[in-house]
């Protein structure tokens, strides 16, 4: 079944069409990479499809219901959650906290429960607690809850980020470029991690560099150049056409 | 219904009260320019232009060119002085944008405060500095200060524009307000022109607070209103835009001369802050839209 | 969890660095208790600005936002309060609840649009809010008498029993901060507040996790404005006069020297603050013209060089337990 569906997306900057005429269908489960050589049209794809742009033409359907153009926050809600190539923590809070954000779409708590402090707020609160502590085991975070987000190491920032993105349940999770800065080790570990994510029945939806990383995770493959989508397919046919090996070796083994 | 044949005679003094504003203006998108901040102490410097004048004219009895040459300088270098003492440390820190504000603000007050202990809370002003009787124009009556201020300001534009286009260190300043990762890179000294533009800001509002003074009073708390005046007009001319902040100065100096003479003196600080409310909320980009 | 120990148990120096500025608080408030006169006007002062200082904190401490007009929600306040009780004859908590309802008004009104602004825009749109609330104050005569002010303000009461006594004052302020600061505390820790503190540490995670940023700013907007208004009432009630320079551009200064002081983002510094900033022109009696400027200058000064204040007096210490 069709999870998410591009049709025709366009993006133009000024003269240059980021994103042209993409067509795209991400299957429900699994996980899909869209990859392609630098400036191809990647991260705006994401940002159309995650609401932090709009698209200029085309329709974007997640889960049969039209979602082009809606605010970040609102496609968070229909179950899109996305992390950022620059990470995005919240460096003032603990890396517990980090991740009870991360479930705010699932809990009602609004101003008067928080100051009343009822019987209902404190169930909540300790489900919270219990969520986001199990998602620290999942992502291998356990050992300090109260840490500044800020005082992790550059790859467990990664991790958290995806924890606290997985916190919102989501039916669809955009990682963009999840490897990126990451050692060997760290990006072994990491597509465990997004198989693990794959396995537990979120769909996963990445842009990356990496092709290790890719090949080893990814179930279908993407290739954009120059904002046009020019193969899709399983790892091993797309790595046998003959337009992505253009591409890539164009710009010089990437 | 106030008497139409008025109405020339009050956009002249709207003029001449939007070019001071159009100066203090320009000493926000200078500063804004070269390194990104708001230096809300920008009122300081038209305070102590008038005050300092003031001093320099009845203490040392110098004549009026030469008091004005004084302050002007004067005034540069405690522009330079707020720049060492209180924006650079921040800066080296990496302060947020927050921090800078409320520290400028605070520089504000301090400055005021000082000048309340030195010269006391009494309203001073400077003579006019062409001591003849106004030229009438049919219904219209020119004061030779009138002349003056926009003169000067007309004298001020033109020579900026000259040094911002022609001189090594304006073409650096401009290098820094349109990248100054790329302008460090090229081997400009970024922090030398903070202290330059805080100078040459302090420097501007120094005039202003000198050519207006003859035509009302300066006292120790003036300071923060014609900052407003001045951030509002950079807003209205599109921030980081000197010519633009111009323009918007003399549009605010309407604006409030109008306001006046429809809802009387007391509300035209009023007047003026709804012209910044709806401008930010409406148009933040200015008339011109926004600089860069 | 194998290093959590390490985290929770904290070694008895670094308690005592952040025991310190609370012991002196707690000092002060008592000694005003016990010595009466004077110092317990300034005390009761102090916890009228720590009110105020409370919300401004939720605001810009937990949201991370800029706000330079705070004082127009204490004026809007305090002058409805004043008019109401003095010209009206109203019940002091009557005229209150009359006057919390107008400055949410307007909270609301102006903060929808000004809370899209951002940066020095934001910070202009504020001041100018709160300096348009001051010069009303001093024009619109017939209501507020200008800068002559209003006197005969009926003293605080609650549900018609008057507190008389100046310790019965500043024993009533005292918990009204108390309450204050849990319902800041209780917030903070809500899910209320964590979204508070995401859209300060990052919008576009915020956003992207779902949170509503513009709703959650305008309820952080309100929540401090409402603050804002109880000093402002609270105020005029024990003082029994207002006049527009209660609440002008001095108010916001004194507010964030307090803020820094006391810690900008911790739940105690505003107290902590408000305590030891009003208790320094007691140290500079006989320098009355020399108040704002030390407030000014003490401001620079710590911004530069304890931006954190005192309530972050332990992180000067090492710190245990960090990844």
């Amino acid at each position: 079944m069709t999870l998410l569906s591009l049709q025709a997306v366009t993006r133009r900057f000024g003269g240059l069409v980021a994103v042209d005429a993409v067509d795209l269908d991400v299957a429900e489960g699994g996980v899909t990479a869209v990859i392609g050589p630098n400036g191809a049209g990647k991260t705006t794809l994401f940002n159309l499809v995650s609401g932090f742009q709009t698209p200029d033409s085309g329709r974007i359907l997640f889960a049969g219901e039209d979602i082009t153009a809606r605010p970040p926050e609102a496609i968070a809600t229909a179950g899109i959650v996305r992390t950022f190539q620059l990470v995005q923590l919240f460096q003032n809070l603990s890396v517990l906290e980090n991740i009870k954000v991360g479930c705010h779409l699932h809990t009602q708590g609004g101003l008067w429960s928080a100051l009343l402090r009822t019987r209902r707020t404190r169930r909540e609160e300790q489900e919270v607690e219990a969520r986001a502590r199990e998602l620290l085991q999942f992502v291998g975070l356990e050992a300090a809850p109260e840490t500044e987000a800020s005082a992790l190491a550059y790859g467990q920032q990664r991790l958290l980020e995806i924890a606290r993105s997985l916190a919102a349940r989501p039916r669809l999770l955009l990682l963009d470029e999840p490897a990126a800065g990451l050692s060997a080790d760290e990006t072994k570990r990491l597509s465990g991690a997004i198989r693990a994510i794959a396995g537990r029945g979120t769909t996963v939806l990445l842009i990356e560099h990496d092709m290790k990383l890719v090949m080893n995770t990814a179930d279908t493959i993407a290739v954009l150049d120059f904002g046009r989508k020019i193969a899709e397919g399983p790892p091993a046919m797309v790595r046998e056409s003959p337009p992505v090996i253009a591409a890539y070796l164009g710009v010089g083994h990437a | 219904m106030p008497d139409l044949s008025y109405l020339p005679q009050i956009a002249l003094s709207g003029i001449a009260v939007g070019c001071i504003y159009g100066l203090i203006g320009i000493g926000f998108c200078v500063i804004y320019n070269a390194s990104g901040i708001v230096n809300f102490a920008q009122g300081a410097f038209v305070m102590m232009g008038g005050m300092i004048a003031y001093s320099v004219l009845n203490t040392l009895g110098l004549p009026l060119p030469i008091a004005a040459a004084v302050t002007i300088v004067a005034v540069a270098a405690a522009g330079v002085a707020i720049e060492r003492v209180v924006v650079r440390p921040l800066w080296d820190r990496k302060a947020t944008m927050f921090v800078m504000i409320l520290a400028t603000l605070a520089a504000q007050i301090v400055i005021e405060r000082l000048a309340l202990i030195v010269a006391g809370d009494q309203p001073k002003t400077l003579p006019q500095f062409t001591d003849l009787p106004p030229i009438r124009l049919g219904v219209v009556v020119i004061s030779y200060q009138f002349l003056w201020i926009v003169g000067v300001s007309l004298l001020l534009i033109v020579l900026l524009g000259q040094f911002f286009k022609r001189t090594k260190a304006g073409k650096a300043m401009r290098a820094c307000a349109f990248n100054r990762e790329a302008a460090s890179l090229q081997g400009i000294n970024v922090s030398r022109m903070l202290a330059l533009s805080f100078a040459l800001s302090a420097a501007l509002g120094a005039v202003a607070g000198v050519l207006i003074t003859p035509t009302q009073y300066t006292a120790f708390n003036v300071g923060v209103p014609f900052a407003i005046s001045g951030f509002i007009a950079a807003i209205v001319g599109g921030f980081g835009r000197p010519l633009g902040a111009f323009m918007g100065g003399i549009m605010l100096g309407l604006t409030q001369s109008m306001a006046i003479v429809a809802f009387g003196a007391g509300l035209k600080n009023v007047a003026a802050l709804s012209v910044l409310l709806i401008f930010l909320f409406i148009r933040p980009g200015g008339i011109l839209g926004e600089a860069k | 969890m194998t290093n959590l120990p390490a985290i929770t148990s904290r070694d008895p120096l670094r308690r005592g660095f952040v025991a310190l500025p609370w012991a002196v608080a707690c000092g002060m408030l008592t000694y005003a208790f016990i010595a009466g006169g004077y110092f317990v006007t300034v005390m009761s002062f102090a916890m009228i600005y720590a009110v105020f200082v409370i919300g401004l904190n939720i605001f810009m401490g937990t949201a991370g936002q800029v706000s330079f007009g705070h004082n127009a929600f204490a004026a809007l306040s305090g002058y409805t309060s004043a008019v109401l009780t003095a010209t009206y004859y109203w019940e002091p908590i009557a005229a209150f609840a009359a006057g919390l309802a107008l400055a949410l008004l307007v909270a609301l009104v102006v903060g929808w649009p000004t809370l899209r602004l951002k940066g020095h825009y934001l910070a202009m749109a504020t001041l100018a809010i709160g300096l348009i609330v001051y010069e009303i104050a001093t024009q619109w005569q017939s209501v507020t008498q200008g800068y002559m002010g209003i006197s005969g303000i009926s003293p605080l009461a609650f549900w018609g029993y008057e507190i008389v006594s100046e310790r019965g004052k500043l024993f009533a302020l005292v918990l009204i901060v108390l309450l204050a600061s849990l319902a800041a505390a209780r917030l903070r820790a809500s899910r209320f507040g964590r979204a508070l503190a995401a859209i300060a540490g990052s919008e576009d995670a915020a956003r992207a996790l779902g949170i509503d940023v513009a709703h959650y700013k305008l309820a952080a907007f309100l929540v401090s404005a409402a603050y804002a208004a109880l000093a402002g009432s609270l105020f005029v009630h024990v003082v029994e006069f207002v006049s527009p320079e209660v609440f002008g551009l001095h108010m916001v200064v004194l507010a964030f020297t307090m803020l820094y002081v006391g810690g900008i983002g911790t739940l105690g510094g505003p107290i902590l603050g408000a305590v030891i900033v009003s208790l320094l022109p007691e140290m500079f009696r006989g320098f009355k013209d020399y108040q704002d400027l030390f407030y000014g200058a003490g401001l620079i000064i710590l911004l530069i060089y304890a931006p954190k204040g005192l309530a972050a007096l332990s992180d000067l210490l090492p710190r245990k337990g960090r990844a």
